[in-house]
């Protein structure tokens, strides 16, 4: 029992540090250049109205940077992880779209240049899963309050 | 480590490659402060699109202000769907030493159809594709261009471009670049003309 609850705090610690390395990275590519491309990365998918996408280009990666800062740090890991996986949810869930419907488009994940492909779409099923994990564990192992 | 440097290649987007032009397949003014350099493949649907759709909307908005120089690069996709991309190319970039490139690029992408097998072309598409070229050319012009079209430095000067593709990391066409000063960006595709407009106003 001990053993599997000190795995299960690994298994959280490794996927929240490189989940949220991943976050930073992810929004630091898209704070760093213009917001313009990846608004034309999310208007590629053709599921938002222009200006819905302009807005979420300049949204998103601030929201990416701030939930992978938290994970990193381990704070309100609850609040973080469920913001990720949501986050990931939904990425991965419009590539899967835009892959089975044969578009040819530019998943956006780390900038422009990665069309969407079989690898893309294993790499973001495997954070999926990931995030899914750690934080179901973070709640189950949320401290458990006085009565 | 490979973080490291993963952030640290971010951090010098202007030490990339040097980005060369062959002045005939060119488009605006050299000393504009924005340059667009577009990878393209003369048998891709979504090129096509790109030069009958969104290239006059650009030439015709940035044209009059100087504010954007064009430049045309051959990547002739190496896929067996493709079988004429490389020849068209060959033949294009010939054109271009005649001062012919826009004419033979714009027919070759606007009767696509006519002489790509992969669409639409069923038989005797290598004969159409030249009749294609031969059509927006004099005699005297078709026959500079057969002639330079097999021309060692041709060949060449498509490879320079596949091969400058490749160091920029081209995989699909198009593959647009967009440089401002020191920066350059790697456009996705499709381009919303609209974001794209907004971020060329947004530079000075």
């Amino acid at each position: 029992m001990m053993a599997s609850s000190k795995a299960a705090k690994i298994f959280v610690l490794v996927s929240r540090v490189v989940l949220g390395a991943i976050f930073v990275y992810a929004a630091y590519i898209k704070l760093r250049d213009p917001w313009q491309l990846f608004a034309m990365s999310i208007d590629s998918y053709q599921v938002l109205p222009l200006s819905m996408a302009e807005t979420a280009a300049r949204v998103i990666p601030w929201v990416e940077l701030a939930a992978g800062l938290m994970l990193i740090a381990g704070i309100w890991l609850r609040i973080s992880g469920t913001v990720v996986s949501l986050l990931l949810l939904t990425f991965f869930g419009l590539m899967v779209r835009a892959y089975a419907k044969g578009m040819e488009i530019s998943c956006g994940c780390f900038g422009p240049g990665e069309v969407i492909s079989w690898k893309t779409l294993l790499r973001d099923g495997v954070m999926v899963v990931a995030a899914l994990a750690m934080t179901s564990l973070a709640f189950m192992n949320r401290p458990k309050t006085a009565a | 480590m490979k973080l490291c440097a993963l952030l640290l290649a971010g951090l010098l987007p202007c030490l990339g490659q040097t980005l060369t032009a062959d002045t005939n397949k060119c488009f605006g003014n050299p000393m504009a402060s924005v340059r667009l350099d577009v990878f393209s493949d003369f048998e891709c649907p979504a090129c096509r699109a790109f030069h009958t759709e969104m290239l006059p909307q650009i030439e015709r908005d940035y044209g009059p202000t100087g504010k954007i120089y064009i430049v045309s690069h051959e990547y002739p996709l190496n896929i067996p769907a493709h079988k004429y991309s490389r020849e068209a190319a060959n033949y294009a970039t010939a054109a271009a030493r005649i001062g012919k490139y826009d004419a033979v690029a714009d027919t070759l992408f606007q009767n696509q159809a006519v002489w790509s097998e992969m669409n639409g072309c069923k038989v005797d598409c290598r004969r159409k594709l030249w009749e294609t070229i031969a059509a927006v050319l004099t005699s005297a012009e078709q026959k500079k261009v057969q002639a330079q079209a097999t021309d060692p430095a041709v060949l060449a000067e498509v490879q320079n471009d596949v091969d400058l593709g490749n160091r920029l990391g081209v995989n699909s066409t198009p593959s647009l670049f967009l440089s401002h000063g020191t920066q350059r960006f790697a456009l996705p595709w499709p381009v919303n003309y609209s974001i794209f407009r907004s971020m060329i106003d947004s530079m000075k």
